[in-house]
């Protein structure tokens, strides 16, 4: 569905995205990870025709269009992380006057905004000033503004942000509902959780590059077979140190009163060995455990640092 | 057959419409108006009974229509700025101006809206002016046909104004700025355009001005002047101000031919209209974000750091 090739923004000397490549398949619900300044908003605005490439394009499904042509809007329903509303404009007015910028009819509007206001559960709100919604119930409204020209793409940049818990577990509902009707959804957030547990796959980005890309069981795979141990000892901690640091793909990450983690590339049957190893030489073991995977932990391992 | 209207008119007029502001503008420029008419009135009545007069009441009162055609010109000259400079900034300060780059109305047709929708509500006030303007008809001598050739001029000159604010919101961030640079051009306009003929009268020691008088075209002022010149009593601006001095010596031949008849009064509107599409050319090639590449400028970069 959305194919990038190569895409690279730069302004002046500074590579906001740097050569960029990814393909995100029909029907998917495609996770945007990211720290600050990752370049994930940049890539969004560059595919919605907000930004200028400095190099590479962008494909939606087989059209071939330029980005920002006409053609391609058209393809695309956009949510930005922050957007505002007019006053003295009602809901249905809201959803009408975007819908004639899309060229389409004031009669298919209307009908069309009743469908989508029930999708987003704000049938009841059609009468009322757009000034006067929730955040919350604005987002779902934009939501549904950004699906009345029946985008073949939905792109959601941070559509969480701002929003009480309620509000987002009712964004989350609303993007399952729309990736079970078969909408590809690209959606960058922060909530790292919330995008594990909904996105089909995701892609993380970081200083501009896409660190990794894939399906998100094999994204998490990778994660939970992961390379964190947390070794737990009574005694002979000095003893563990030595033994683990002699061990070949064996690296101590930390060492503390009682608990040493360490990351390691070994398989099953060599870490049992080594389990047998340390309880030889008098190391009393407590606890020996892997660190569960998360999406959060494989962010920290790839950008080198907190999530944001 | 339906019109189809510009959905950004239609928007822009169903929320300018519900605001109080427009109720108070328009009662704000009434009473401007009455103000005008009766300080107008009182010089005339003073005139007409001076000992020295010759003429009557009625050869006075004449003037109430070009006095009163001249206060609303000066009043649409001032807000136009105020009503069109934050338009485009107004929505970016909003932040729905990304929204509607995103949907497949060109950037000139976000344009043209926003100018459209600017003379409609120019045009609000001089329909409210209306009743005001009817007093200089009471005394009769005018025909319907010169209110219709004001109501032109003042479609005119809110075109350009127009064009200038939604020019001068394009570029600048903040509203604010926008109207201090619109205000600006206007000043080039208006008065920077006498420059090259008061230099020439200088320099030749007010023997010609040449051909310097040609910028004066797209001086709006001077079109006005001519109107109501051609209007009141049938002569050219140029052959009852400059006088005896008027001939083909004291100015160049172009704009001694010119200055025949109204030929100077059409092509200078026709070069109104020629700057006023340039202003909204210029407008649309800004807001088009495939138009810029990326700054050069430290500013840039940082907002495009914030950005991604």
């Amino acid at each position: 569905m959305l194919t990038i090739n190569n895409l690279t923004k730069k302004y002046g000397k500074f590579t906001a995205v740097n050569h960029l490549s990814l393909h995100i398949p029909a029907g998917d619900l495609f996770g945007f990870v990211g720290p600050n300044g990752a370049g994930k908003t940049t890539t969004i605005r560059i595919v919605c025709g907000l930004l200028k490439p400095s190099s590479g394009s962008v494909q939606i499904g087989d059209t071939n269009a330029p980005i920002g042509s006409k053609e391609m809007k058209r393809l695309i329903g956009y949510v930005p992380d922050f957007f505002g509303v007019y006053d003295n404009l009602k809901v249905h007015e809201y959803m009408d006057f975007y819908g004639s910028m899309y060229g389409m009819q004031s009669r298919d509007i209307a009908k069309l905004t009743d469908d989508l206001l029930e999708l987003v559960n704000l049938s009841d709100k059609r009468e009322f000033y757009v000034d006067t919604l929730s955040r919350g119930m604005k987002q779902r409204l934009c939501v549904a503004r950004a699906l009345l020209h029946n985008p073949k793409l939905l792109i959601l940049d941070e559509p969480s942000s701002g929003l009480d818990p309620r509000a987002r577990v009712e964004m989350k509902e609303l993007l399952k509902n729309l990736h079970s009707m078969g909408k590809t959804i690209v959606i960058s957030s922060h909530i790292l959780s919330e995008l594990a547990e909904m996105c089909t796959s995701i892609g993380i980005m970081n200083r501009g590059q896409l660190m990794m890309a894939g399906r998100i069981e094999d994204i998490m795979q990778q994660v939970a077979g992961g390379k964190r141990i947390h070794i737990q000892a009574a005694s002979g901690i000095e003893t563990a140190v030595r033994l683990l640091m002699e061990q070949a793909g064996v690296a101590v990450e930390s060492v503390r009163e009682n608990e040493i983690i360490i990351t390691n590339n070994a398989t099953d049957e060599q870490m049992s060995a080594l389990i047998g190893q340390l309880i030889q030489n008098q190391v009393v073991l407590t606890g020996f455990y892997r660190e569960e995977g998360s999406l959060e932990s494989l962010l920290m391992q790839l950008t080198g640092g907190g999530v944001q | 057959m339906k019109i189809r209207w510009n959905p950004i008119v239609k928007k822009d007029l169903q929320v300018t419409a519900r605001s109080m502001r427009l109720s108070w503008g328009l009662f704000a420029y009434d009473v401007v108006l009455v103000l005008a008419f009766l300080l107008a009135l009182a010089v005339i009545q003073g005139e007409s009974y001076s000992y020295y007069s010759d003429r009557n009441i009625y050869s006075y009162l004449i003037t109430l229509f070009p006095v009163l055609a001249v206060a609303q010109v000066c009043i649409v000259a001032l807000i136009a700025p105020i009503i069109t400079a934050s338009s485009i900034s107004g929505e970016k300060e909003r932040q729905t101006f990304d929204i509607m780059l995103t949907t497949c109305m060109s950037p000139f047709s976000i344009v043209l809206g926003k100018v459209v929708s600017a003379v409609i509500r120019i045009l609000f006030f001089v329909a409210a002016g209306m009743p005001v303007m009817a007093l200089a008809f009471v005394v009769g001598g005018l025909a319907w046909s010169s209110l219709l050739y004001f109501v032109l001029t003042i479609i005119l000159l809110s075109v350009l104004s127009g064009s200038i604010g939604i020019f001068c919101s394009s570029i600048c961030r903040k509203s604010i700025s926008a109207v201090v640079l619109s205000f600006v051009i206007y000043f080039v306009i208006y008065i920077l355009t006498f420059v090259p003929t008061i230099l020439n009268l200088l320099w030749t020691e007010g023997d010609t001005v040449g051909e310097a008088p040609l910028l004066l075209l797209v001086n709006p002022g001077v079109f006005f002047e001519e109107f109501f010149m051609q209007l009141m009593t049938g002569e050219s601006v140029f052959g009852s101000e400059m006088g005896t001095n008027f001939s083909q010596g004291s100015v160049g031949f172009v704009t001694y031919r010119l200055a025949q008849g109204k030929t100077w009064m059409f092509l200078s509107a026709a070069c109104i209209l020629v700057l006023a599409f340039w202003f909204m050319i210029a407008a649309a090639w800004n807001v088009d974000p495939m138009n810029h590449s990326g700054g050069k400028k430290r500013r840039k970069t940082k907002t495009a750091k914030k950005a991604a």
